[in-house]
C-alpha cells in the first residue's frame, strides 16, 4: 500500500467520515503554503498533524475552519461544503496567537462557543448560558469564570478554550500547538481533557511539534511539509528515511548542536 | 438634578446659544470617538486610524473639486465627508493588497499609503486653490469654536450610527477583535465586520476633525479607550468607561482652555493624556504603583527556601531573626515578611522568637537539602572546583521538582554522601512503607518485598518474586548495591540490576 496515498488507506473503508480533504492548494503570494493536499480524517479518531516550522500545519487549520480559501480543491465536513458546515468545527488556537491582555472573561470567552446559533437580532438566551456553564464545569474551570483570561495558569487557559470548543457542542475540534511551551503536568492535564473528548466520540485533528511523543499520543498522523507526504497510523508514517526527507536541513542542525555542545564540554 | 441641568441649558441657549453648540457636538462626538476607539486600541490598529485620518484631506478636497468644477455649486459638508470615507477606504484597501500581495508589511504599506494620499490632497488643494473656498487650515488644526449646524447635524448622524452599530453587533466587533479565526469558522463575515468597523472608523475621524484636527484626532479616539482599558477586564465596562473619560478630557479641556484663553483642540487632547497618565500611575491592577506594590509585597520562592535552609544549619535546627539575617543578604523587612508567610505555611513555630521547623517545614526542609547535595555531586563530577560547589549548588537547590531531582538522583547512581562527605537525605517522596520502588532506592537497613523482576538486567542471581531483602552498605564506593535475603544469602548488583527490582518498602529495620 502506497503510503502517499492516503485515501485509500484502508482502515477508514468502515468508518464514517468527518473531514475529507480533496487536493487542496493555498498560496499566499508566490510560495504555495499547501501543495495537492489530500486525506480523509474518520469520525471518533485523534490525528495528529505533524511537520517543521512553515510546512502549512496552521493554513490547513485555517483551511479547514473556512478561514483561508483554497486556490484548488475542496474541504467537506461530514459531506457538507465548507460554508454549509460553518459551526460544526471547533477551534482551540495556538497560545501564542491569543491576546491575553483582551478585556475578557472566562466565561465570556466561554460564550462564544454560542454566538455561531445566535442571530445578530437576538441576545443569548438563558440557554447559552446554561451551556457556556455547562461547558466550564466539564473542564473544571467554573471557579475561575469572572476571572479576565490573561490571570490564569497556561493549563487552565487551554481549558478554557476546550470549554469554548465544547459549548460550541461542534463534532469536530481543531486544535493549534495545544502543548507548545506548557509544563509536564499541564501536558498531561491537556491529554486527559482530548481522551475524554475524544471518548464521547468527538473528532480530534491537533497541530503537534513533539516527534517522540507523537506516535504515543496519536490514533492517525498526518506528516505534512508542503505537500502530505505520508498520512496512517503512526510506526507508518514514524519511517526514519521519510522523516529525514521531510526535517532534512533541521535534523541536521540538532545534531551538530549536539556535537558541538559534547566537544566544548570536553574541553 | 436635571431640573437643574435643564435650567442650565436653558440660560445657555438665552445667553450663549454658540456656545450650547460647541457643547453638544463636542458630547457626540467625544461618545462616538471613544466608543470606536476601544476597538481600534484592541485591534492594535492606531497607526491605521492616524492613516484614514490623513487620508481623508484628499477625499474632502477632491470631493469638494468634484462638485465646484463640474457641477459648479458650493460642496456640502455630506459630499464632502462621502468624499473623505472614500478615500478612507480606498486607503484601507491598498494598504491591504499591498501587504498581502507583496513582502512588506503593514506598517509600511501604511507608511507610503497614507503620506502618499495626504500628499495628493495637499497638491490638488495647491493646483486649485482659486476653486477652493474653504479653510484647510479648519481640517489640519481643527476649531471647536467655528461649530457650525452642519457639523453639529454630521456629529449627530455619525454618533447615532456609530451606537447603533456597536450596539446591534456587538459580540460580531468582539469576536472578530479577539479571534478572527473561530469567526469565521462560525459564519461571521469577518471582512465585512473589518470594513464596518473602518467605515465607522472614517465617520468618527471626520466628525471629530472639525474639534481636534487632522493631527490629534487621533487622541481623541485612542486615549480615553486606553484610560479605560488600564481599568477594566470587560470589553463592556471599558465601553463605558472610554465614553466618561472622553466627554471629561473634552469638558475639563475646553473649559481649561477657555479660562487660559487658548485654542481648545489640543487642550482637549492634552487634558485627555493628562488623565491617562495619572490612571496609568494609580490603576489598582495595571498601574505602576500597583505593580511597584506588587513587587515589593512578593516574596520570592527562593527567600523562603534559603531561609529553611539557614535554619537547617544552625545549632538545635532554631534560630532568630538576627541569626537568620547574618546567613541572607536580604533586607530585614522582606524576611520578616517571609517567616511570618512561613509560619502561616506551617513550616516554623514561632516560639519566644525563636524560629523552630514543624514536622513538615523540617521535611521541606530536608527536601531541600536533598536537592543541594545532588547538585553539588553533580557539579563535582562536572569538574567544578571545591571551593566553588556550595555557591553554585546554592543556585541551583531552587530547582527541586521531583521530577528534576529524581532524574539528578538517578543520572549519578543514587549517591549516598556529597562530595564534602555529608550524608544526603534519602528520597523519602518515594521510599515510604508500602511504596513500589526501585531496589536501588534502598538505603542502608531499608527491607523490601520483590513484587516485580523487570527484563532490563539480565539476573543471573538467586532471587524470587516475594522475597524479602534487606539492604546492607554499599561496596565499591557506593557504586556496588549490597542485599541480603531471608536465608542469609548476599547479593551484589550493580545499579543497572538494582534498578530492575521492584520492591515494596516494608520499612527501615531498627538496629
Amino acid at each position: 500500500m502506497p503510503i502517499n496515498d492516503p485515501s485509500k488507506s484502508g482502515h477508514l473503508l468502515q468508518k464514517e467520515v468527518a473531514i475529507e480533504i480533496e487536493h487542496i492548494t493555498v498560496s499566499y503570494g508566490p510560495v504555495p503554503a499547501l501543495l495537492d493536499v489530500s486525506c480523509t480524517i474518520a469520525k471518533g479518531e485523534l490525528t495528529g498533524i505533524i511537520g517543521p516550522n512553515g510546512s502549512g500545519k496552521s493554513t490547513l487549520m485555517k483551511t479547514i475552519l473556512g478561514f483561508v480559501k483554497p486556490d484548488i480543491g475542496r474541504v467537506q465536513i461530514f459531506g457538507l461544503g465548507a460554508d454549509k458546515a460553518k459551526g460544526k468545527v471547533a477551534y482551540v488556537p495556538q497560545r501564542g496567537a491569543v491576546d491575553w491582555d483582551f478585556p475578557i472573561t472566562v466565561r465570556e470567552v466561554t460564550l462564544m462557543g454560542r454566538y455561531g446559533g445566535v442571530p445578530w437580532w437576538k441576545n443569548l438566551s438563558s440557554s447559552d448560558y446554561a451551556a457556556a456553564d455547562e461547558a466550564l464545569e466539564k473542564v473544571r474551570m467554573a471557579d475561575f469564570r469572572d476571572r479576565q483570561i490573561g490571570q490564569l495558569s497556561g493549563g487552565q487557559q487551554q481549558r478554557v478554550f476546550m470549554a469554548r470548543a465544547l459549548a460550541q457542542g461542534a463534532d469536530i475540534l481543531l486544535l493549534d500547538e495545544p502543548f507548545a511551551g506548557v509544563d509536564a503536568a499541564t501536558e498531561r492535564a491537556i491529554l486527559e481533557i482530548l481522551e475524554q473528548t475524544k471518548q464521547e466520540g468527538k473528532t480530534l485533528v491537533v497541530v503537534h511539534h513533539d516527534l517522540a511523543t507523537a506516535a504515543e499520543y496519536f490514533d492517525t498522523l498526518l506528516l505534512l511539509k508542503q505537500r502530505c507526504f505520508a498520512f496512517g497510523p503512526p510506526r507508518q508514517v514514524l519511517q526514519p528515511d521519510l522523516l529525514c526527507e521531510v526535517y532534512e536541513g533541521e535534523l541536521r542542525v540538532f545534531a551538530d548542536l549536539l556535537f558541538s555542545e559534547r566537544k566544548s564540554s570536553n574541553v | 438634578m436635571f431640573d437643574l441641568i435643564y435650567q442650565y441649558i436653558a440660560d445657555l441657549q438665552r445667553s450663549e446659544p454658540h456656545l450650547l453648540k460647541v457643547y453638544i457636538s463636542g458630547t457626540l462626538i467625544s461618545i462616538s470617538c471613544s466608543t470606536i476607539g476601544c476597538f481600534i486600541v484592541l485591534r492594535k490598529m492606531v497607526f491605521l486610524g492616524d492613516a484614514v485620518a490623513h487620508a481623508m484631506l484628499a477625499g474632502v478636497v477632491a470631493s469638494y473639486l468634484i462638485l465646484s468644477v463640474a457641477f459648479g455649486r458650493e460642496a456640502d459638508a455630506a459630499v464632502m465627508i462621502l468624499g473623505a470615507i472614500i478615500a478612507a477606504v480606498i486607503t484601507v484597501s491598498l494598504v491591504g493588497i499591498v501587504s498581502k500581495v507583496s513582502r512588506i508589511k503593514e506598517d509600511t504599506a501604511i507608511g507610503i499609503l497614507y503620506t502618499g494620499i495626504f500628499g495628493i490632497g495637499g497638491l490638488m488643494a495647491s493646483a486649485f486653490h482659486q476653486y477652493i473656498h474653504i479653510d484647510l487650515l479648519h481640517y489640519i488644526t481643527g476649531t471647536v469654536l467655528s461649530t457650525s449646524e452642519s457639523d453639529l447635524w454630521t456629529a449627530a448622524i455619525v454618533t447615532s450610527v456609530v451606537l447603533s452599530v456597536t450596539i446591534l453587533f456587538y459580540r460580531h466587533l468582539q469576536i472578530t477583535s479577539f479571534d478572527p479565526i473561530m469567526a469565521a469558522s462560525i459564519g461571521i463575515p469577518v471582512v465585512l465586520v473589518d470594513y464596518m468597523l473602518l467605515t465607522c472608523t472614517s465617520l468618527v475621524v471626520v466628525s471629530g476633525v472639525s474639534t481636534a484636527g487632522i493631527i490629534m484626532v487621533i487622541g481623541m479616539l485612542v486615549t480615553p479607550a486606553a484610560t479605560a482599558y488600564l481599568l477594566f477586564d470587560r470589553l463592556s465596562r471599558m465601553l463605558f468607561a472610554a465614553s466618561f473619560f472622553g466627554l471629561s478630557s473634552f469638558f475639563l479641556g475646553y473649559y481649561l482652555a477657555d479660562k487660559a484663553a487658548v485654542t481648545p483642540g489640543p487642550s482637549i487632547v492634552v487634558t485627555g493624556m493628562v488623565q491617562f497618565m495619572v490612571v496609568l500611575a494609580i490603576a489598582p491592577k495595571y498601574g505602576l504603583i500597583a505593580n511597584q506594590l506588587r513587587r515589593y509585597r512578593t516574596i520570592p520562592q527562593t527567600l523562603l527556601e534559603d531561609i529553611l535552609g539557614s535554619i537547617f544549619r544552625s545549632p538545635d535546627q532554631k534560630a532568630t531573626i538576627g541569626q537568620i539575617q547574618a546567613h541572607i543578604p536580604s533586607p530585614a523587612a522582606k524576611i520578616k515578611n517571609a517567616l511570618g508567610r512561613l509560619e502561616r505555611q506551617g513550616l516554623l513555630d514561632n516560639h519566644k522568637s525563636e524560629y523552630s521547623f514543624t514536622e513538615s517545614g523540617h521535611k521541606e526542609a530536608r527536601r531541600l537539602l536533598r536537592a543541594h547535595r545532588l547538585w553539588e555531586t553533580y557539579l563535582e563530577r562536572l569538574g567544578t572546583p571545591h571551593d566553588q560547589l556550595h555557591e553554585k549548588a546554592h543556585h541551583l537547590e531552587h530547582f527541586h521538582d521531583e521530577a528534576t531531582v529524581d532524574y539528578l538522583d538517578d543520572k549519578l547512581g543514587h549517591p549516598i554522601q556529597d562530595p564534602h562527605g555529608k550524608e544526603i537525605p534519602e528520597d523519602f517522596v518515594h521510599l515510604q512503607v508500602g511504596e513500589v520502588v526501585k531496589a536501588s532506592l534502598l538505603r542502608e537497613n531499608w527491607q523490601g518485598k520483590i513484587v516485580e523482576l523487570l527484563e532490563t538486567a539480565k539476573l543471573d542471581k538467586p532471587c524470587a518474586i516475594g522475597e524479602v531483602i534487606t539492604a546492607q552498605k554499599r561496596a565499591d564506593h557506593g557504586r556496588q548495591w549490597v542485599f541480603q535475603t531471608n536465608d542469609r544469602q548476599i547479593l551484589h548488583l550493580n545499579h543497572n540490576e538494582a534498578d530492575s527490582i521492584l520492591v515494596v518498602v516494608l520499612g527501615q529495620l531498627s538496629d
